[in-house]
Parts: C-alpha cells; sequence; structure tokens
C-alpha cells in the first residue's frame, strides 16, 4: 500500500498541476478514520467524481484535493475491507473540510490489515514509537536503552545492565509503562530496579510525552510507554521470525524466536509465541573488566485472540526472569570506602572476564496474565473488558558473612490485579468518546527470613478511577478533552524494633487534561495539550527506613507526604516533508509538593562506620525543556539525522536543581544509502555521534560532581536480503567506536566505574 | 456458532471469580542477623617469653539498636601500660541474634582482615601490633601489640578497620598498619575508632 501511495501521490500532483490553468483555486480537505477506533487511515482513496480528480490519504488520514471550481460534487471514498462511503458536497468557498469515518466490512473483518505504521494511542498530545527497521536496530538492548533512541527519552541507570527509562526528567514512579494493555506494577520505586519487560515481546514501543492521568491513572504524570505486540492474525497464516545477536563485550549473546499463526478451522482464531534468552558476563570499560555484572534472562510470552465482527477476545501471559550481578565495587561498606573509591575512579583493581554471577546480584521473576474483551454493542458503542493479574518476586543478595551469603536481603511478593470496564463510542459525526471504570488491587509481602529489617513495609493498596474522555474532530482540526476521578487506600503493616506498626493512608484527585491537533497542511501537524496529574506518595518514600549500600546512605521516609500534582503543557510541531522529516517538542511542567530525597547534612555513625543520611521532602519543582529531531535527505543516497533534548529541573523553594536530571545531550548522524532506488531492501550505513554535554544544572550537595562531557562515536551496517518469501536483516553495529573512558551523569555508577568501552554487535534476523 | 454476548459475560465472570483479592501476608519481625552490636577488645599481657601475666582487661565499643539513626555507639578507652606486651584478641557479637560474629570471620579468613590505624600506629607510633592469628593466616582476630617504652605522647586513636573481601595479596595489604588499605579491594565491615591512653 504505501508503494501505491508512493506511486499515486506524485500522479495526483501531476493532475493538480495541469489543472490549475483553469483558474479554480478551491479545495477539499478531510480526514480519513476508522469508525471503530479513530484510528486514520492511510492510503484509502479519495475519488471526485466530478472533477475526475483523486486523492490518497496520507499516514495521518489526511488528504487534500486541490484546485477545483466551486460548485457540487460527489466524493467517493474507498478503502480494502470497508464500506466505501459516497457524499455529495457543495464547494463554495476555500474552508471546506470534513472528517469520514469507515466502517469495516462485517463479512471482510477479519482484523484489521496493518499498513506501514499507526500510532498505539490515539491522543492529541506528543506520541514517538520505535518501529520497524529501528526497533530492530535496537534489538538485544534492554527497554531502557532501547527507549533512549527516542528524542526526550533518556536512562536512568544503574551500572551497564540496569536502566530505566527517563521521559523529560521523569522517571520509575512518575511514569507508566503498559506492557501489551496492562500497566506494569513491579518495585519501580527503586532506581536500581529495571523494568520488568522484554523488549522482543513489542512490535511497537511507543512513548507518550505528556501527562496522560486521564487515560491511564496516577503515576502516569510525566509520560506513558507502552509496549505493544503486533495485532493477532485473524485468518489463516503462519510465520515465525528468529533474532540472534551477539556481543562482543560482556561477550553477550542473545536469541529470540517469535511464531504468529491464524487458524484455517476457526475462522478469526490467531495466536502468537515468543521465548527469549540472554546470556552476558562482565562488561569490559576500556581499561579494565567490571568484575560481576554479568546478566542472565529468559523471557517467554503467548496469546491466544479471537475477533468477530461483534466481539474480540484475548488472553496474554508473559513471562520476564532476570538475574543480573551488581558491580563488586558499588558495594561500599560505609561513607569512607565510598569516599575512598570515588577518589579512585574506578575499580581497585582490573577483573578479568567471567560469566559467573555472585553477590550482589538481583533475581527477579515477573509474570503477567491478562484477559481482554471487547463486544460491539451496536455499530457506534463498544464495551471493552481488562482484567489483569501480575506477581512480580524480587529478590536482592548482598556480600553477607557465613550463611547468610546464601539468603536474599531484599525478598519481595508484589501481587497486582488491576480490572478496566470501559465503553468506547464513535459515530459518523464529529465526536467520539470513552468512559470507564479502572480497579487496581495490590498486596505486597516480605517474604520472612532474610535476617534484615525490611526496607518498605507490607501493604495493601486498592485504587479505584472514573473518567470519561470526548473527542471532537472536524477535518484537520481534532480537539480532546477528559476528567477522571481517583480514590487510594493504603494500608500498611510492619515491625520497627519489635513493635508493630500499621499505617492507613487515603489519597484522592480529579485530574483533567484538554488537548489539540490541527493539520496545518498535510505536511505540517501542530499539537499542545495541557494536563493534570497527581501522584500519591510511593511506599518507599513514605515509610524507608534504613541502608543503602550502594550509596553509604541512611534513607528516611515520611508518612505525612502528600500527594503530588503537577500540570504539563506541551506542544509539538511535526513537519513531514517528502526530503525533510522534523519533530519539535516544547513543555512546561510545574509541579507542586514535588518528593526528592534530600541531604540532610548529617552523618550516621555506626560501629561499621558513618553514612549519609537523606531525607524525603516536598518542594515546588519547575521541569521545562525541549525535545528536537530532525532528518533530510540531501540525495537518494546520503541523508542526515539530528535529534537531542534539553531539559531544566528546577526547585523553586530554595532556588537549587534537582539531582539526576539528564543533562543537554545531541545525536546525529549521517548514512549512505547502497540500494539502488527506494524499493530496493535497504543496504545502509551510518555513522553517528553523541555527544553529552556536562551537568552544570547541579544541585547544591552531590557526594561527587558531574562528570565532564562525552563524545562517543557509532557505526552501524544495516542490510536486508530477500531470500524467495522469506526475508534476512543483517546488522553489523559498532558502538564506542574509540573506545572512549567516559562518565554519564545518568548512571548511578559513575562513582565507581568508568561506562562501558567498545562493543561490536552483530545481529541477525529471519523471517520465515 | 458462538453466542457473542454470552462469552463476554463469561469472560467477566471468569475474571471476577479470579479476582479473588489476594492480602498482604502478616510481617514478621525480622532480626538483622548481620549487624555488629559488639565488638570487645581483651588484652592479656604476657611476659618476655611469651607467657600470660595476670588478669585480662576488657574494653568495648557496642551499639545496641545496630542500625538506627540517632543513636552514637559507646565506645570505652583501652588503657595500657609503657613498655608491656599484650596479646589481643578481638570478639565482635550480634547481640540482637546472640551470635558470635569471630567464629564466621575465622570460617572466612581469606575474606576478612583486621586492619590497626590511627595515631597509635601511624606516624610516631605508640603502638605496635603484628598478625598471630592460631591459622597463621592474616586475620587480626588474635596478635601481638607492644606499648613503646618511651612514647612521645599518652593518648592516642586507635582505629579498627574490619576489611571484607579485599585481596589479601595486594602489595602491602599484610601490613597491620597499611593505610592504603582501600586499594586492596572489598569493603569495610568496622571501622571503630577508641581512645587510647597509656601510662
Amino acid at each position: 500500500m504505501n508503494l501505491k501511495t508512493a506511486i499515486l501521490l506524485p500522479l495526483i500532483l501531476l493532475l493538480g498541476y495541469k489543472t490549475q490553468a483553469q483558474d479554480c483555486t478551491l479545495s477539499i480537505r478531510g480526514k480519513i478514520i476508522h469508525l471503530e477506533n479513530n484510528e486514520p487511515i492511510e492510503a484509502a482513496y479519495i475519488w471526485v467524481v466530478e472533477a475526475k480528480e483523486g486523492a490518497v490519504s496520507d499516514k495521518n488520514g489526511n488528504f487534500t484535493v486541490k484546485n477545483l471550481c466551486s460548485g457540487t460534487y460527489t466524493i467517493t471514498i474507498q478503502y480494502l475491507g470497508h464500506k466505501g462511503i459516497n457524499d455529495t458536497i457543495k464547494l463554495e468557498s476555500n474552508t471546506f473540510t470534513k472528517t469520514y469515518r469507515l466502517e469495516e466490512e462485517a463479512m471482510g473483518l477479519q482484523g484489521v490489515e496493518v499498513h506501514g505504521h499507526r500510532d498505539a494511542v490515539q491522543t492529541t498530545t506528543a506520541v514517538s514509537a520505535l518501529y520497524g527497521e529501528k526497533l530492530l536496530e535496537s534489538r538485544g538492548e534492554n527497554l531502557g536503552e532501547s527507549l533512549s533512541r527516542i528524542s526526550g527519552v533518556s536512562t536512568f541507570s544503574t551500572g551497564n545492565s540496569i536502566s530505566k527509562p527517563v521521559i523529560h526528567g521523569m522517571h520509575s514512579n512518575r511514569i507508566m509503562i503498559m506492557n501489551n494493555g496492562i500497566r506494569l506494577e513491579g518495585q519501580q520505586w527503586g532506581a536500581e530496579h529495571a523494568p520488568e519487560i522484554d523488549p522482543f515481546l513489542a512490535d511497537e514501543i511507543t512513548v507518550v510525552k505528556g501527562a496522560e492521568t486521564v487515560r491511564y491513572g496516577p503515576e502516569a504524570m510525566g509520560g506513558v510507554i507502552l509496549v505493544n505486540p503486533a495485532p493477532l492474525p485473524t485468518k489463516k497464516m503462519s510465520k515465525t521470525s528468529l533474532n540472534l545477536i551477539g556481543g562482543t563485550n560482556g561477550r553477550m549473546g542473545n536469541i529470540n524466536l517469535v511464531h504468529v499463526g491464524g487458524s484455517d478451522k476457526i475462522k478469526g482464531l490467531g495466536y502468537r509465541i515468543q521465548g527469549s534468552a540472554k546470556r552476558s558476563g562482565n562488561v569490559k570499560s576500556p581499561e579494565y573488566f567490571q568484575k560481576n555484572t554479568g546478566v542472565s534472562e529468559l523471557n517467554l510470552s503467548s496469546s491466544l485472540g479471537y475477533s468477530s465482527s461483534k466481539l474480540g477476545i484475548e488472553a496474554y501471559y508473559s513471562l520476564f526472569h532476570t538475574e543480573l550481578g551488581i558491580l563488586n565495587d558499588s558495594h561500599t561498606g560505609n561513607l569512607s570506602d565510598l569516599e575512598n573509591i570515588i577518589a579512585n575512579g574506578r575499580p581497585f583493581s582490573d577483573g578479568e572476564f567471567s560469566y559467573d554471577i555472585v553477590n550482589p546480584k538481583q533475581r527477579v521473576t515477573h509474570h503477567l496474565a491478562k484477559l481482554k474483551s471487547h463486544y460491539h454493542i451496536s455499530e457506534s458503542w463498544k464495551l471493552n473488558f481488562q482484567y489483569g493479574f501480575q506477581l512480580n518476586h524480587r529478590q536482592e543478595f548482598d556480600k553477607r558473612r557465613g550463611d547468610l551469603n546464601e539468603k536474599s536481603s531484599l525478598d519481595l511478593e508484589l501481587y497486582t490485579n488491576t480490572i478496566d470496564l470501559y465503553v468506547n463510542h464513535t459515530h459518523k459525526n464529529e465526536l467520539s468518546g470513552t468512559w470507564g471504570i479502572n480497579f487496581i488491587q495490590q498486596a505486597n509481602s516480605n517474604v520472612p527470613g532474610t535476617g534484615v529489617t525490611p526496607l518498605i513495609p507490607n501493604y495493601d493498596m486498592v485504587n479505584i478511577g472514573l473518567y470519561a474522555m470526548e473527542k471532537y474532530s472536524k477535518g484537520p482540526l481534532e480537539v480532546e478533552a477528559g476528567v477522571r476521578y481517583d480514590f487510594r487506600n493504603l494500608s500498611t503493616a510492619r515491625y520497627i524494633n519489635q513493635e508493630l506498626r500499621t499505617d492507613d493512608l487515603n489519597y484522592q484527585n480529579f485530574s483533567a487534561f484538554l488537548g489539540g491537533l490541527y493539520h496545518i497542511s498535510p505536511d505540517l501537524t501542530f499539537n499542545s495539550n495541557l494536563g493534570s496529574a497527581w501522584r500519591p506518595p510511593n511506599v518507599n518514600e513514605l515509610f524507608s527506613e534504613g541502608l543503602h549500600h550502594g550509596a553509604a546512605a541512611v534513607e528516611i521516609g515520611n508518612a505525612e507526604l502528600k500527594s503530588e500534582k503537577s500540570f504539563k503543557w506541551i506542544n509539538e510541531l511535526q513537519y513531514d516533508g517528502k526530503k525533510t522529516h522534523l519533530e519539535l517538542t516544547a513543555y512546561l511542567n510545574p509541579i507542586s509538593d514535588y518528593i526528592y530525597l534530600n541531604p540532610t547534612g548529617e552523618v550516621y555513625v555506626s560501629l561499621r562506620g558513618t553514612y549519609n543520611v537523606y531525607e524525603y521532602l516536598q518542594a515546588n519543582a519547575l521541569f521545562y525543556g525541549v525535545d528536537f529531531a530532525g532528518s533530510y535527505e540531501f540525495t537518494d543516497k546520503i541523508s542526515a539525522y539530528l535529534k537531542g533534548s534539553i531539559v531544566h529541573a528546577k526547585n523553586r523553594d530554595d532556588a537549587n536543581y534537582f539531582p539526576f536530571i539528564p543533562a543537554n545531550r545531541m545525536d546525529w548522524g549521517v548514512s549512505y544509502d547502497f540500494a539502488k532506488d527506494s524499493d530496493s531492501p535497504s543496504n545502509k550505513i551510518t555513522l553517528s555521534n553523541v555527544l553529552v554535554a556536562r551537568q552544570n544544572r547541579e544541585p547544591d550537595f552531590d557526594i561527587t560532581p558531574p562528570p565532564p562531557a562525552y563524545a562517543l562515536f557509532n557505526v552501524s551496517y544495516q542490510k536486508q536480503l530477500n531470500i524467495g518469501e522469506n526475508k534476512l536483516n543483517l546488522g553489523l553495529q559498532v558502538q564506542n567506536l574509540f573506545n572512549t573512558s567516559y562518565k554519564d551523569y545518568m548512571n548511578r555508577f559513575r562513582y565507581f566505574t568508568y561506562d562501558m568501552g567498545r562493543n561490536v554487535l552483530l545481529k541477525i534476523n529471519y523471517e520465515f | 456458532m458462538f453466542n457473542s454476548r454470552k462469552i463476554f459475560l463469561y469472560a467477566i465472570l471468569f475474571a471476577a471469580f479470579t479476582f479473588t483479592a489476594c492480602e498482604s501476608e502478616d510481617p514478621e519481625p525480622e532480626n538483622d542477623g548481620e549487624v555488629i552490636t559488639d565488638v570487645i577488645l581483651n588484652f592479656q599481657e604476657l611476659d618476655a617469653s611469651g607467657n600470660p601475666v595476670g588478669a585480662v582487661s576488657s574494653f568495648s565499643a557496642s551499639d545496641p539498636q545496630g542500625i538506627e539513626v540517632g543513636a552514637t555507639p559507646t565506645i570505652e578507652t583501652v588503657e595500657l601500660t609503657k613498655g608491656k606486651t599484650y596479646q589481643l584478641n578481638i570478639e565482635v557479637r550480634n547481640s540482637i541474634e546472640n551470635e558470635d560474629i569471630t567464629e564466621e570471620i575465622l570460617e572466612e579468613a581469606d575474606e576478612h582482615q583486621f586492619y590497626f590505624l590511627g595515631t597509635a600506629f601511624v606516624g610516631s607510633p605508640i603502638l605496635t601490633y603484628q598478625y598471630d592469628d592460631l591459622s597463621g593466616e592474616l586475620i587480626g582476630v588474635q596478635g601481638i601489640l607492644t606499648v613503646q617504652q618511651n612514647p612521645g605522647f599518652n593518648n592516642a586513636n586507635m582505629q579498627l578497620i574490619l576489611r571484607h573481601d579485599l585481596d589479601k595479596n595486594y602489595p602491602g595489604a599484610g601490613n597491620p598498619n597499611f593505610q592504603e588499605y582501600a586499594m586492596a579491594g572489598g569493603e569495610s565491615d568496622l571501622d571503630i575508632t577508641f581512645p587510647v591512653v597509656v601510662e
């Protein structure tokens, strides 16, 4: 279909120029979307009968038929598998715009065929996605690393194996990660707790950069990450995809196998099964090996779905299991140990290569099961139901004496049940919307027998949310608004000095948003979204009391903390020209009662030595910044891209900056395409350069100043081969080409070590 | 043919049934097995031929709460006599669990080592220490400590550091007064400074 567009568009443009002689300058503009879900339809065919002029809708569903004289016209719209539309319109002025909703034909339904790319979420806020070739290039990386390929998204990491995504300076509990529609509920509060999700299960990873609390519930204040597999097939088919990845640094091996099938016997029945395994050993910094930095990962996912014209049901299960070593030298006994290694700037010994994972280490298992169903009550009303169950089991092992070394020092079991019940309505007129109720129930237990006073208490949490959103679309304009009410109860229980202490806390909040999107021209889109959001304090912020070994810090929670409240105003200008692509995002995000960990300046003295004391405080914060991304094709062969982001995070109460906010960064590159023409399989080499500035907006207190700026060079080569019906993708990448020694401000282990050195990766993907 | 509406209802029912609200377990008090609450220095005077003379004098440092902010450990002043030689035995205990951690240190002798620093041992030392552990390894649970005949001063500090997971083969690591102990890697399990008075 994309090919067709590519051929038709210039044709249509040519036709347009021909008719210019008639001196008629009116045009018909419109947008074509799916009746069912408001998703834009790309490559629908529009024909203006009287004028014998046509157009093809672009990827946003927009079309324009130019150079028409005033008069009455009949428009016919056609798209594969959908009921055609015949519309008679009167064209008098140049302001004619209309949105057409195409209904899928009941007979030919069998799932929507996916042509190119569609946004995973229909919103008026800024959205960026990683899919297709870009996603293929990122294979082998963890979720945080993959996402940092999107401008405005960076990582907050703990060494080279744990990384958390950061959207506009926010991470952990301030952003939400959705695993195939279910909010991921792990122990996300911890800086060293990576998201429990396998990027291989995704066909597309989408980042919503605006506040989406109304749609997704509290905690989606900084943004949302959607990790979505491809839709299940609804007709007979069978496809398998194999990924094999090898990396020299850490001697990493990674395999992934996905099989997708559609049933022949039962129409509308499809399934997918996927599994991946990863093993790597000690990471090498340019001059030494980082001791105990291996990773062992095993993941599975499967889904089974049935869909008919009225009903859709999908059952899904995913398992994530990882065991990963924590850099040996990061485990410091006290403040003087910490100061010693910071002064040394790197581990004391050179280490050697090993696949062994010893203490300190983490072992995490995450199960997620969901059942999703929708039912079309009528042509314009759809009822949706989704249930999710999650079990997260996290064990952290410390270096300990004697038999205790075999025992985990943190052992948490977190059960989460989520229920979503909502109705969508879409009509032939301009209004569509979603009303729903969302229910979350959570139980967290410390498994006894660790021999360590638990860092966070056992707790039960219940959250009920009610929400409604409506969207008005007319031609190039979309306006969307929504409200939500949430109530949360948290009851906790723990022993402090052999005494049982319980707390019962309630939080509630209203949140709302208003957003708009306007297609200024078919190439140029502007959107703006103002959303309020809130986040109740997390259990660790309320109740932490204990020692944080890596940071030689004692962290003290505060049960009196209030909910954080924020407004995020985000604006995006997007230009999609033939040779130029531009994306500019700017945002302003004031937060009241922002919760942060503040050094008290006091030290705690024990027989083991001294520690810095930190406490959780609240302050008024202001986050603002810009992201930009652009690319330009100089010739058929040579193209270049540039992307970057700047984020400011100020503490407005005491004119200070918050720690661990990404420094200014920029990434640019040049590609040379060996392919003969744009339709040949890709065969491309890219040289790229990452520039990261020193974080000059540093807080008054930090145990060490931010590391200097650095520049890295990467090379990647991507080639696609067609072997009969099958496709083979080969990728060769060299990361950190010059084996540069550097430290990143957002890596907590910059205190202890330099980052990863050169890494050569071979990535093979075979689809058959 | 499926009855779509029925299936949808069944799906809801099934999920509601599965949704048997699971509750968190009741918490159980956890005893900190790792924490060192007491360090006792036992000094046994030795005569010229290495035989014990008189009674053992003990000095301790204790922090009964283990890790708790606000409380500081109680540390006794070590009193020694000029010119005398002592056998120093260090005892490490966890009073919360009533456990003798010294045994664990001896079991993992290859991973543990005491260092003796502070003004008493470094610079112009008034005390000298040599390892004398029963196993022959350099641990510091037992050692010989000699007080100078004519010390330059009477009041000093004795910093006792127990390193865990260090590289014992690191050059210099065999010296009980090795100031660069951090270079041998590992982490501190203990770091206490006792005041010392010699008379």
